[in-house]
């Protein structure tokens, strides 16, 4: 069958006679009986739903598949500004840190100040690499491509500089190095590696950075 | 064991005793930019505006309202225009109020019945009974709109099955409809070229096509009209820039936007031509084929029929079924992967509501009438060389247009330099040949919106229902009207 692309119309009232039923989108959703019970759509629907389960019809029968996407509805022009100040997110990122943190701590051979380490380059490497290096959307956006070269950083909050969440994410690569520090006994060699994994990460957050590719690295 | 954490803990508060200070002046100083982190505020970044405070109060001081209704001329064309009401049934002679038809061959304008050189109704299926019969069943069955955009509840059969048929008939994979003709090539073009992306474009393209290139947001680079050499010029010069910068080169599309038949001027496009500079360039073909749909080809399949020129290598072909079709609304036809795309970035498309069944009904029909006689456009071609011929020669105007085309153009010849003077002359022919009753129309446009303003004309359209005798009468009525007046 045609993949369900289009809501059907429904056209429908109760006590119509089937002929009366038009612009149904596909033949298997024809009625050929009256319903004097229920509305058209129902029925039509019912059958749908008895012979194919299809989810879409489920989802337009309210009170039998409680299922409908109420509050999800938005006209952000880009989302992906948005995304950052979303709930949890925060804690989500923190608890994915301890994650790496602890997986790094259970390799055998590691030692604390090695994984401690390990841990703030590969968290920088990796916000690096979302926050700073991917460029655009993955879904089109009504402003006609206009985040097409603004990497996620330069996207948030709509290029508005020192909002909470940029504040957020800027902090923890600092209480991160830190603590890494710390725990690497202020070893010179953990400071060289340290110190350039922070400042990689530190420097594109800054706003005088904003938009700024250097050499023409990732500029298209 | 305690003692074993105890002991590490120890060793780590020593080593922070003995830290080298470079560290600890680092992680001072990082902490400091925390503290000062918390405590900036938010702004935006502004671009710099050019302007100082006191050049701003000054602008705005100078400024004066604009009034809501400007002071116009007596002969401004919107407080003098032209009536039309329906036309006389040929059953009975005088007008009355259930033989009240709409316009279609014949047209009473300003209460005067006219042979219309107006409309395009090149295939004459406005007054077609078999449509009207259609149209009417469809009333019945459908009602009157479908309240609601394709993706909400607005999809009926009918657009399905047109849509079949369009591509069926177009030889193309796929098509998709929209309810307004105006917004099919204006929602295409963003559909496809964003910001960034890079058009050529014709300087005669229509004013949709222009709205469609304003709302894309892309570069947009003008070639003279049909001048190839022009284009070819534009293209190598983006070639070397896009060697200067292959990483640019590769993230931005290129399009050319054209017209098959050219509704200002009438003129063919060259096909084969662009189509090897296509692929010599690698560049996209828009065809807007609005004129040329159900007029040019052995079958009426337009410009790409008429040279012979394989459909697939045109990228999109949108045209409105305004003219020839006798519908409303419009379609795009390609590749089912390009087509697809438009169902849901198609503005038009989503946003609007669908076409109403009844028109889908009657498109349908046309179509058929349309497959099912290819001798109608042997007709109308031969009607429009015919008419072509017979106005040139006309003292002080000139005929603007291929002798194929349909809808032709009558502009001055020699121009007085304003346009509101051009304009009140060629109103003063249209005027004399509304007393002859020939219903001509001067071809209007929204002059400050029109970024190539064309010269102002009389358009004079071909249908098939025109019959020899009243085309030999509508050019003699001219050729009086440009000699009395413009002598």
């Amino acid at each position: 069958m045609k993949h369900f692309k289009y809501i059907l119309n429904p056209r429908c009232g109760n006590g119509q006679t089937a002929e009366k039923i038009c612009g149904c989108v596909s033949n298997l959703l024809r009625c050929t009986r009256t319903c004097r019970t229920r509305t058209r759509l129902e029925c039509c629907l019912r059958r749908q739903l008895a012979r194919f389960s299809n989810t879409a019809a489920e989802s337009l029968l309210p009170g039998y598949f409680a299922r409908m996407n109420v509050g999800v509805a938005h006209s952000e022009v880009n989302p992906n500004t948005r995304v950052m100040n979303s709930r949890g997110i925060w804690l989500a990122y923190l608890l994915l840190t301890t994650a790496l943190h602890v997986v790094l701590l259970s390799i055998p051979f590691l030692s604390v100040p090695v994984v401690w380490t390990l841990t703030n380059v590969i968290h920088n490497l990796a916000m690096y690499l979302f926050l700073h290096t991917v460029k655009g959307t993955p879904f089109e956006t009504p402003d006609q491509g206009k985040a097409r070269l603004l990497t996620h950083w330069e996207q948030m909050d709509y290029g508005v500089q020192f909002t909470a969440s940029r504040k957020f994410l800027t902090i923890s690569p600092i209480v991160l190095y830190i603590l890494a520090s710390f725990y690497t006994k202020y070893d010179t060699t953990h400071f060289l590696v340290n110190t350039g994994s922070l400042l990689s990460v530190l420097l594109p957050k800054l706003p005088q950075f904003h938009g700024v590719r250097l050499f023409g690295i990732n500029k298209y | 064991m305690a003692s074993g954490q105890q002991w590490v803990l120890v060793e780590m508060v020593q080593a922070f005793y003995e830290a080298p200070a470079y560290h600890l002046i680092l992680e001072g100083i990082l902490i400091l930019w925390i503290i000062r982190l918390l405590f900036s505020k938010t702004y935006k970044l502004q671009e710099r505006s050019d302007l100082t405070e006191k050049e701003k109060e000054e602008l705005i001081e100078e400024w004066q309202p604009e009034p809501l209704v400007p002071l116009v001329s007596k002969d401004h064309p919107s407080l003098n225009y032209d009536v039309v009401t329906g036309f006389v049934s040929a059953v009975s002679g005088h007008i009355s109020e259930e033989m009240n038809l709409p316009p279609s061959h014949k047209i009473i304008v300003n209460g005067k019945e006219c042979v219309n050189f107006a409309s395009f109704n090149f295939l004459g299926l406005l007054e077609s009974e078999r449509v009207k019969l259609k149209a009417l069943s469809s009333l019945k069955k459908y009602g009157v709109g479908t309240c609601g955009p394709r993706g909400f509840y607005g999809t009926f059969d009918v657009h399905l099955e047109l849509e079949e048929r369009l591509a069926k008939f177009m030889r193309t994979e796929e098509a998709i409809i929209y309810s307004y003709g105006f917004a099919t090539i204006a929602s295409a073009i963003p559909a496809y070229s964003k910001r960034g992306d890079i058009i050529f474009v014709d300087e005669a393209a229509c004013f949709s096509i222009q709205k469609g290139l304003q709302a894309s947001r892309s570069f947009i680079k003008y070639f003279k009209h049909n001048d190839m050499e022009d284009l070819e010029r534009l293209l190598k010069e983006q070639e070397i820039e896009d060697q200067k910068n292959p990483r640019k080169a590769k993230v931005i599309r290129r399009f050319i936007v054209i017209e098959g038949l050219y509704i200002n001027t009438a003129d063919l496009c060259p096909l084969p031509e662009l189509v090897k500079l296509k692929y010599k360039y690698k560049v996209r073909i828009f065809l807007e084929e609005s004129m040329s749909f159900g007029v040019l080809g052995e079958h009426g399949r337009g410009v790409t029929e008429h040279f012979g020129v394989n459909i697939d290598d045109i990228d999109l072909i949108s045209a409105n079924m305004e003219n020839a079709l006798a519908s409303i609304g419009g379609f795009c036809c390609g590749r089912s992967f390009v087509i697809d795309h438009q169902r849901l970035s198609g503005q038009g498309y989503c946003f609007s509501a669908s076409l109403p069944p009844m028109l889908a009904a009657a498109a349908i029909e046309a179509l058929n009438i349309m497959e099912e006689d290819p001798g109608l456009f042997r007709v109308l071609r031969d009607k429009c060389k015919h008419v072509h011929k017979a106005l040139q020669g006309t003292p002080g105007l000139k005929v603007v247009g291929e002798p194929l085309a349909p809808a032709l153009h009558l502009q001055l010849e020699n121009s007085s330099g304003s346009r509101t003077d051009d304009l009140k002359l060629l109103r003063a022919i249209v005027d004399y040949s509304l007393d002859r009753q020939i219903a001509l129309t001067l071809a209007r446009y929204l002059d400050k919106e029109e970024r190539f303003l064309p010269p102002p004309s009389i358009r004079v359209v071909v249908t098939v229902e025109q019959t020899q005798e009243e085309i030999e009468r509508a050019a003699q009525c001219i050729r009086q009207a440009a000699e009395k007046i413009l002598k």
